[in-house]
C-alpha cells in the first residue's frame, strides 16, 4: 500500500513541478510583448514605468534565472503582486479559494447522492423500463450544457419564483450553483455506477452466492455494493477536477466569488500574475484531491492494501 | 472529458451498419447528426434572413410567423443565427477533435510500438497533462493566445490530446501483444508496415467511438469558453456566445436563453447517442 501511495505522491509532485515550469514559460508564449499587452488598457503608462514593471517581474533576465527567482519566491509563499491593484496574488487567491472548494464539495455531494442510487437502481433492474428511462434521463443530463442548466435554474428559481437570491455569497446563494454543477455530474455518476454494478453482478462469486440461495438483498449489500463502488470512488477524484473546471463557468453565472471567476476576469485584464497563481493553485488542489482519493481507494480495496 | 468509454472494441464486425441503425441510440443519434450536417451545409439556403443583419423587423420580437424563433436584442433573426451557428458548432467539433485525434493517436501508437524510454517519456508526460485536466489546459491556452473562436478551438483540441493518447495507447498495446503482430515482426515486416497495416486499422474502431463521443465534449467545452467571452467574439452567431448575451434579457426575452441552449443540448445529445450506438454495435460483448 505504501508503495502504491508513494508512487502516486511522486507523480503528484512531478505534476506540480512541471506546472511551475509551464507557468514561468507561459508569459513568454504570449504573442507580442506581455508587459505592453498588460498595460494596453490603462492610460498614461510611460515607457519608464513599463521598463520598471519588466524589471520587477524579472522579465529582463534569462529564462532559467527567471525560473530560479520564481521558485525562490514561491518557496517563501510569494506569488507576486496583481497588475491591477498591486495586492499579493496569494492573498487574492486564498480569499476566494474556500468559496470554490465549498461549491465543488457541495456539488460533489449532490452528484453522488443523486447519481449513485439511480445507477444502482438501474443496474438492479437492468433491461427494465425503469432502467431504460433512467438511462435516457442520464444521457440527456450529460448532454445538457451546465451553463445552460445554470441559466435556466437562475431564471425559474431566482427570477420567476423569487425563492432564491440571484447572486451573492451566502449559504442560500450556494444552492443554485451547487445544484447546477451537481446535477450535470449526477448523470455521469449514474452511468458509471450502473456499469460498474452490472460488471460485479456478472462475477462468478455473485452468481455463486445467488445460486446457493442467499437472499438477493443480502448479496447486493454484502457482495455487490462494496466492490461496485470502488470504480465510483476512483471516479470521484477525476470528477472533482472536472467540478473545479465547471466551477469556473458556474461561478460566473451566479457571481459566486471564487477563483474561477477571478481567473476569467484576470484573462480579460491580462493580469498574468493572477493567471499564473490560479493555474498553480488549481493543479495543487487537483493533485491533493487525487492523492486523497487514491489513499481512500487503498483503504477500501484489500487487494491494494496488501500489495 | 468525464465519461471514460469502454475501450476494448475489436475490428468492425460484419453487419455493423445494420446493427447501428437498428439500435435505438445509434439510429436517433445518426438522424440528429445528419440533420445537423444538413443545416450546416445549407444554412445559406435555409436561413430566412442574414444572421448578422440588425433591426430589420424590430428588437425582442417573440417567435411568430415571420420570425419563427423570434429576434434578439439587435433585431437579428434567431432562426437564421441558430442555423449559421450549426455550421460553427460542427466546425468547432470537427477541428478540435481532429487536433486531439491526430496528435493523440500519433503519441499513443508511437508509445505502444516503440516501448522503452520513448514509451516512458510519452506516457508519463500524458499522465501529467491528464491530471492537469482539460479545462485548465484550455483556459491556459486562451490566457496565452487571447480570446477568439480560433484560439478556443485550438485550446480545446490541445486539451483533449492526453485523453486520446491514453486511449489509443491502451488499444494499441492490446494489439501489439497479439500473436499475429509478433508473427509479422518475425516475418520481417518493416515498422511503417507494422504501424500502418496492422496497428492503425485495428485501433481505428476504438478511436472512432472515442472521437464521436469526443465531438460532444469538444462542442460543450468550446461553447463554454464562448459563453465566458473567451471564445467566439461578436457578432458571430456561436451558440455559447448567444447564450451569454441572453442573460441580460432573461425577463424580457426568455426565448433568447432557451433556443441556443436547446440547440447545443440536441447537438451534444446527437453525438453522444451516435457514439453510444457505435460502441454497442462494434462491441461483441455488448452485442449479446
Amino acid at each position: 500500500m505504501w508503495r502504491f501511495l508513494s508512487t502516486r505522491i511522486l507523480m503528484g509532485a512531478l505534476t506540480i513541478w512541471i506546472t511551475t515550469v509551464l507557468v514561468t514559460l507561459l508569459i513568454h508564449a504570449v504573442p507580442g510583448d506581455p508587459v505592453q499587452i498588460m498595460y494596453a488598457q490603462s492610460q498614461g503608462t510611460t515607457p519608464e514605468q513599463i521598463e520598471e514593471v519588466r524589471r520587477s517581474l524579472g522579465l529582463d533576465r534569462p529564462i532559467p534565472v527567471q525560473y530560479a527567482m520564481f521558485m525562490e519566491r514561491l518557496v517563501q509563499g510569494d506569488l507576486g503582486n496583481t497588475i491591477r491593484g498591486g495586492q499579493p496574488v496569494l492573498d487574492v487567491i486564498m480569499q476566494r479559494l474556500p468559496n470554490t472548494l465549498v461549491l465543488a464539495c457541495a456539488a460533489m455531494f449532490i452528484a453522488v447522492l443523486i447519481g449513485v442510487p439511480i445507477g444502482f437502481l438501474a443496474a438492479y433492474r437492468k433491461g427494465s423500463l425503469t432502467d431504460i428511462t433512467l438511462m435516457i434521463i442520464a444521457i440527456a443530463g450529460i448532454s445538457m450544457p451546465h451553463f445552460w442548466l445554470g441559466l435556466m435554474l437562475l431564471f425559474y428559481f431566482a427570477v420567476e419564483l423569487g425563492w432564491l437570491p440571484v447572486s451573492g455569497n451566502g449559504w442560500l446563494n450556494l444552492v443554485l450553483p451547487a445544484l447546477t454543477l451537481g446535477l450535470s455530474n449526477a448523470a455521469i455518476f449514474a452511468r458509471l455506477t450502473r456499469s460498474s454494478m452490472i460488471d460485479v453482478m456478472n462475477q462468478d462469486y455473485v452468481q455463486t452466492a445467488l445460486a446457493k440461495g442467499l437472499p438477493k438483498a443480502l448479496v447486493l449489500r454484502r457482495h455487490v455494493l462494496r466492490a461496485g463502488l470502488l470504480p465510483v470512488v476512483t471516479m470521484m477524484g477525476l470528477q472533482f477536477a472536472f467540478m473545479m473546471g465547471g466551477a469556473i463557468v458556474v461561478e460566473n453565472i451566479f457571481s459566486w466569488n471564487g477563483v474561477g471567476r477571478m481567473a476569467v476576469e484576470a484573462i480579460f485584464q491580462r493580469d498574468y500574475p493572477i493567471i499564473q497563481g490560479f493555474i498553480l493553485t488549481f493543479s495543487v488542489v487537483v493533485v491533493l484531491v487525487a492523492i486523497t482519493i487514491d489513499a481512500l481507494y487503498a483503504v477500501l480495496d484489500p487487494r491494494i492494501r496488501r500489495s | 472529458m468525464s465519461v471514460t468509454p469502454d475501450i476494448e472494441v475489436p475490428k468492425a464486425p460484419p453487419g455493423f451498419l445494420r446493427r447501428l441503425v437498428r439500435s435505438p441510440s445509434g439510429a436517433i443519434g445518426l438522424i440528429i447528426v445528419l440533420l445537423l450536417i444538413f443545416c450546416a451545409l445549407f444554412a445559406d439556403v435555409l436561413a430566412p434572413y442574414d444572421p448578422n443583419k440588425m433591426g430589420s423587423g424590430g428588437r425582442f420580437l417573440p417567435p411568430s410567423g415571420d420570425y419563427p424563433l423570434g429576434t434578439d436584442e439587435f433585431g437579428r433573426d434567431m432562426l437564421s443565427r441558430i442555423l449559421f451557428g450549426s455550421r460553427i458548432t460542427l466546425i468547432v467539433g470537427a477541428v478540435a477533435v481532429g487536433i486531439s485525434l491526430t496528435i493523440g493517436m500519433a503519441v499513443g501508437m508511437i508509445a505502444a510500438f516503440r516501448r522503452g524510454w520513448v514509451e516512458a517519456i510519452l506516457m508519463r508526460g500524458t499522465d501529467v497533462l491528464f491530471s492537469f485536466t482539460e479545462t485548465l489546459i484550455a483556459l491556459s491556452f486562451v490566457a496565452v493566445l487571447g480570446p477568439s473562436l480560433q484560439n478556443a478551438i485550438i485550446a480545446v483540441g490541445v486539451a483533449g490530446i492526453p485523453f486520446y493518447a491514453r486511449t489509443c495507447y491502451s488499444a494499441a498495446l492490446v494489439e501489439t501483444s497479439k500473436p499475429y503482430f509478433e508473427a509479422s515482426i518475425a516475418a520481417g515486416a518493416r515498422p511503417t508496415r507494422l504501424v500502418l497495416v496492422h496497428l492503425l486499422p485495428n485501433v481505428m474502431p476504438t478511436m472512432i467511438v472515442v472521437a464521436t463521443l469526443g465531438v460532444s465534449t469538444a462542442i460543450l467545452a468550446a461553447a463554454g469558453l464562448s459563453f465566458l467571452g473567451l471564445g467566439a467574439q461578436p457578432p458571430t452567431s456561436e451558440w455559447g456566445y448567444m447564450l451569454a448575451g441572453s442573460r441580460d434579457y432573461i425577463n424580457r426575452a426568455p426565448w433568447l436563453m432557451t433556443i441556443p441552449g436547446i440547440a447545443i443540448a440536441i447537438t451534444v445529445l446527437g453525438f453522444n447517442l451516435l457514439g453510444d450506438g457505435l460502441r454497442t454495435s462494434l462491441d461483441p460483448v455488448e452485442r449479446k
